[in-house]
């Protein structure tokens, strides 16, 4: 009994996604037609999060990402969100909500590689990420949610330490 | 996930704790609490033969109404349930311990303010009674089909 619990334990640890790590390329589709990849923000830092639009936790979350947007934009901190949800109206979103970071659109199968989450687990929404200056995902949600990384609060806290650090490029 | 080599702020994440236990824990529990004193307090008014229609009406209506507001602003998940539970099992242990009710007028502001009598003060029990004095009880008479009814 207590070995199979070990093993599930060990499974359990081995199946979460670990940080830091290098973050995977990402392409972000935005209504306007262009495509803004991850990697063109390399050398400052970047909140990326995959949200539903219908979503309120999303919603609320977003609002919160364009003031950290508004207060850090101009220190080199980039918000950036892709909408995961089937067909979503990302002009729609970006204007009711006055956000003016980079909306994309994106996928299912493409937000679960780009965070390590398999085909079939469940995840909660939003999903958020942080990566540093040098592309290193240095937070992440877990996958059933991390209110603490939807808090404005504790962001500005890890985004002004994240800043603080020398850029190497 | 957040890696432990951040230096992280302590304060945000004190502040963020803090809110996460007033949403989840005290807050159910003062809803819970609220809602079941202000029905027991409203409900005993009521019972006891107050006279002024509009006052029993606006206190059950500022009762629902606060109760439906708490119930609208909580986080709806498992781990509210129990301090929930608490704060109704609280509200319930102190309204039965509450003998009565009365209305009378506030001394400074004279308008009708509650006052509780407990069951611990015989006194005031036994003065409400003598205020009440005897209550003229409706004669009875059977009928065929309905059991009772009240006389004429």
């Amino acid at each position: 009994m207590k070995l199979a619990w070990f093993l599930f334990m060990a499974a359990a640890a081995l199946a979460q996604v670990k940080v830091p790590r290098p973050a995977p390329e990402l392409e972000i589709a935005e209504p306007s037609g262009r495509t803004a990849k991850l990697s063109s923000y390399r050398g400052d830092v970047v909140l990326l999060a995959f949200v539903v639009t219908s979503c309120p936790h999303c919603q609320a979350a977003s609002k919160e990402f364009e003031k950290l947007q508004m207060e850090f934009g101009q220190r080199g901190f980039h918000a950036a969100e892709v909408a995961f949800d089937e067909n979503p109206d990302v002009a729609a979103y970006t204007s009711r909500f006055g956000l003016t970071f980079p909306v994309g659109r994106g996928t299912d199968a493409g937000m679960r590689a780009f965070l390590g989450i398999a085909p079939h687990d469940r995840l909660a929404t939003p999903q958020v990420v942080l990566i540093d200056r040098i592309g290193m995902i240095r937070a992440q949600s877990e996958r059933l949610g991390s209110p603490m990384l939807q808090s404005g609060d504790v962001l500005r806290g890890l985004i002004a330490a994240m800043l603080g650090r020398h850029s190497i490029l | 996930m957040i890696d432990s080599g951040l230096s992280m702020p302590l304060m945000p994440v004190i502040l963020f704790h803090l809110k996460q236990i007033f949403w989840f824990d005290v807050w159910p529990a003062i809803v819970g609490f609220t809602t079941i004193f202000c029905y027991q307090i409203y409900m005993r008014i009521g019972l006891s033969g107050a006279r002024n229609k509009w006052l029993i009406f606006t206190l059950a209506s500022l009762a629902s109404m606060l109760a439906l507001f708490g119930w609208t602003t909580m986080v709806r998940t498992t781990q509210m349930i129990p301090l929930y539970g608490c704060g109704v099992g609280l509200a319930s242990l102190l309204a039965s311990q509450i003998y009565a009710v009365t209305l009378p007028r506030h001394t400074r502001f004279r308008i009708p303010f509650p006052k509780a009598i407990w069951r611990s003060d015989e006194r005031a029990i036994r003065r409400l009674h003598k205020a009440m004095g005897p209550q003229p009880v409706p004669r009875r008479t059977a009928t065929p089909r309905s059991g009772y009814r009240d006389a004429a």
